[in-house]
């Protein structure tokens, strides 16, 4: 089945980003009438391998290879000029636009004059994309009242009616139920008789080996291999996709005895699709949430915390039931310290002060009355303390850097006397220094007494910092391993489909 | 887990969401019951066409407003551009100028602006409110200027016989207001630019990634209103038969009321043209009412504000329900 040459050959492509290389040198050959799968950890770099494919970025160094021949994508017109159609993760759909009109979005059928629909062709055609798909919805609903399977399939819709050559689907299957799933596959092995090429993104190693013919390895942003999967097993990929160098940098004294019972969660289950969440957490400790990007991760802190809706379960901290929302939660000593600390951390054109004595008001000024010595001695305090490499408590904090901006960010909550951390994401868009300091950091607010839950995509954190971990997968908690058994092909093997 | 709401998908045209009246209608009907019983005259033939006529102007500013917002924006200086392209259609009919190329300035003064405001949200990006606040001034300070703050009058009776003519038996102000409304509800529901609309305030990133310019569909948005703007600078100083350099101050604030008013939203794309007609009645019924009764227009000021609030009230509680 093999073919002579790829379709389109990506060679040697490479992608920096401020900080980071995201790719380095990766070649990926996509054949035709083949399933090409696409496999790495998060941040391995197959979203910016994809998005340099789709013509969405622009890479620093590299060819395609068309035919043979060499070309450039240098935007998602080309791309789509070339017979590239991709079915995004995130959704691209536009929420008040009806089923057809999403699909055609961009290649709308005209009649007479160019710009004016023809409504009744462009819903002959949804219908029939649909009805290859299974999918019995009227094409006049608007999408924005469908449910996440729903639109996940007219996204798919939207890709297949394009008559794409080369047809990039990133996890489709993440939403969609078995039967749905089944159905993708039906189209997927009859759009590969049809000589399209497929490239698949997946973390379900099932689907790795029920539909790939070839697989790419990434990690790192490199190509690691490219294998056949009569020649592989599940545990060889799990191994190619891990097998990074260890940093030594975050080693720590872990916790041996750990104290009271500081959050324990039973069957929590919150409006954002997360359910059945157990976990527990005692003073002392360092308890790691580990898992894919879409996990459910950030959904179980933000529950825990009373900033989303919870629909079942109970929560309690320190033996005490919690719940009510963010203000009772920040009273009661529990701090969240989100992923997007930009967006929901920091207020970035205030000051190094504003910030740092943001949440603690109530606690330092009981009275109405803001007293500025007191303020600024809390404040200097808190700057020691946190090693704060700022020239002034005035300095804005958008000055700063993200290391910094991330101590402010725990220097907030420090303030306020709280007991219960949970780190979302702390060293995202961090330096290496920095990273080991904020890990110190952690490490002396657990020594102080106080007990962490830390969220993290990179395995290597949760293995060398946490005591121990949960697991998440598809929105539900997928396992717990002791220290013992904590390494990356074992988080990796819980957080991927394994069956 | 959807599948129970499979068949009730509301096709995007007019008339479909009827059903689903939002507050606004049942607004509409209290207000024309409540008026009609205190007041003999208001629910009277030539009073009801009266309010007709004096919401056209309007309409013809809510309905672009409508795509505006729809697209995530909004347009503070509609009020001051119709105001601005009714002076220069004024001046240049007094100074002997004629009807076409008063009316071609009008427009073009419109289309000026529209470019302005759309060059600056969508390609500098400058959020929609500063922009045309920034507009907002420039024309408003212009049509004083140029007018030296005094009323533009002697226009001959070219003009004045537009607003006082008819098209087909339809008194000339309605004829444009549904040919306005036939334009844009054309245009938002039978065209690309119209879908385009829907995604640039839903989801513009979906629009970029389907090869689509957006950013050009975006500064259109604006133009539109412009256009609008100029045309029914034709109507108004018809209607006055003079260009008051003030005549349309703070129409903006009752096309954004009417557009609110009838379902709009200004955050998630979601739009529906016919409802901002609904909200331009609403508006019109209530100043006339008001009029009728003896209200001080300050206080018709207080009471529209109140109009916005209650309306969004009652959708905010059916949302829920």
């Amino acid at each position: 089945m093999a073919t002579a040459a790829p379709l389109l050959e990506l060679r040697g492509i490479s992608k920096q980003f401020p900080g980071v290389c995201a790719l380095d040198q990766v070649s990926f050959p996509i054949y035709a009438g083949e399933v090409n799968m696409l496999l790495g950890e998060n941040g391995a770099g197959k979203s910016t391998l994809m998005k340099v494919l789709y013509g969405a970025y622009r890479a620093d160094a590299g060819d395609f290879l068309y035919h043979g021949r060499t070309l450039a994508i240098g935007s998602p017109a080309d791309a789509r000029t070339l017979g590239i159609a991709v079915i995004f993760q995130e959704f691209s759909l536009v929420p008040f636009l009806d089923i057809a009109h999403n699909i055609f979005l961009g290649r709308e059928p005209y009649r007479i004059v160019p710009g004016l629909i023809d409504h009744r062709a462009m819903h002959a055609e949804a219908r029939k994309v649909l009805d290859l798909l299974g999918m019995e919805y009227d094409t006049r609903t608007l999408v924005h009242r469908l449910g996440v399977a729903q639109q996940q399939l007219v996204e798919i819709a939207k890709a297949v009616s394009q008559n794409a050559r080369i047809l990039v689907m990133d996890e489709p299957t993440a939403a969609l139920s078995e039967r749905e799933t089944a159905r993708l596959f039906a189209l997927i092995r009859q759009l590969k008789r049809e000589g399209v090429a497929i490239v698949y993104i997946s973390h379900r190693l099932a689907e790795v080996f029920a539909l790939g013919d070839r697989i790419t390895v990434l990690r790192d942003g490199r190509k690691v291999a490219t294998l056949l999967p009569s020649a592989t097993t599940p545990d060889e990929l799990v191994h190619l996709m891990v097998g990074r160098a260890v940093d030594t940098t975050y080693a720590r004294n872990f916790c041996d005895q750990p104290g009271e019972l500081a959050l324990q969660v039973q069957g929590l289950a919150s409006d954002q699709g997360i359910s059945g969440v157990d976990l527990e957490l005692r003073a002392g400790e360092i308890v790691g949430l580990a898992g894919l990007v879409g996990s459910g991760r950030t959904e179980v802190a933000r529950a825990i915390f009373g900033a989303d809706k919870v629909t079942a379960g109970t929560v309690r901290v320190y033996g005490e039931p919690l719940a009510g929302g963010p203000n009772i939660a920040a009273r009661r000593g529990v701090a969240l310290i989100p992923e997007n600390r930009k967006q929901e951390g920091l207020a970035l054109i205030r000051s190094v002060q504003d910030n740092l004595l943001l949440a603690s008001l109530a606690k330092l000024f009981p009275r109405i009355w803001f007293r500025p010595a007191d303020g600024r001695r809390a404040c200097m305090e808190t700057i020691d303390e946190l090693r704060i490499a700022t020239p002034s408590p005035l300095r804005l904090v958008r000055y700063l850097s993200g290391g910094n901006q991330q101590k402010i960010v725990i220097g907030k909550w420090l303030k306020a006397g709280c007991r219960l951390f949970i780190f979302d994401e702390p060293t995202r868009g961090i330096d290496v220094g920095a990273k080991a300091e904020i890990f110190n950091l952690i490490g002396e607010l657990v020594k102080s007494g106080a007990a962490v839950l830390m969220i993290s995509s990179e395995l290597l954190e949760i293995v060398h910092v946490c005591d121990r971990a949960y697991v998440m997968r598809d929105k539900r908690i997928a396992g717990h391993l002791e220290r013992g058994e904590l390494s990356e092909p074992n988080i990796l093997r819980l957080a991927m489909h394994h069956e | 887990m959807n599948d129970a709401i499979s068949a009730d998908g509301a096709p995007r045209g007019s008339g479909s969401r009827i059903a689903a009246a939002p507050g606004v209608a049942y607004i509409l009907v209290i207000m024309v019951l409540v008026f009609g019983a205190l007041s003999k005259d208001f629910l009277s033939a030539p009073n009801l066409l009266n309010v007709g006529m004096q919401s056209a102007i309007l309409l013809m500013i809510a309905l672009p407003m409508t795509l505006i917002i729809i697209s995530e924006g909004l347009d503070i200086s509609l009020g001051a551009v119709l105001t601005l392209a009714s002076v220069v259609l004024a001046l240049i009919l007094a100074r002997g100028g004629g009807l076409a190329l008063a009316l071609a300035a009008a427009v073009g003064v419109g289309l000026v602006f529209g470019l302005a405001n759309g060059l600056l949200v969508s390609l500098i990006k400058m959020p929609p409110f500063v922009a045309t606040l920034g507009t907002f001034g420039m024309a408003q300070g212009l049509a004083l200027a140029v007018t030296d703050g005094q009323s533009v009058v002697g226009l001959g009776e070219s003009l004045e016989s537009i607003y006082a003519g008819s098209l087909l038996g339809v008194p000339a102000p309605l004829a444009f207001a549904l040919g306005a409304y036939a334009v844009t509800h054309g245009l938002l529901y039978h065209t690309r630019f119209g879908g385009y609309v829907f995604a640039i305030g839903g989801n513009r990133e979906a629009l970029v990634l389907a090869g689509v310019r957006a950013h050009w569909h975006h500064v259109g948005v604006y133009v539109f209103g412009g256009l609008m703007a100029g045309v029914a600078a034709l109507l108004l100083t018809s209607r006055m038969n003079a260009g008051h350099p003030t005549a349309a101050i703070g129409m903006e604030f009752d096309a954004i009321v009417a557009v609110a008013v009838g379902g709009t939203s200004f955050e998630r794309g979601d739009g529906w043209l016919f409802g901002t007609v609904l909200g331009v009645m609403a508006v019109g019924v209530l100043r006339n009412g008001l009029n009728l009764l003896g209200v001080a227009s300050s206080l018709q000021v207080v009471s529209i504000g109140l109009l916005v609030i209650v309306a969004l009230l009652i959708d905010g509680f059916k949302r829920r329900a």
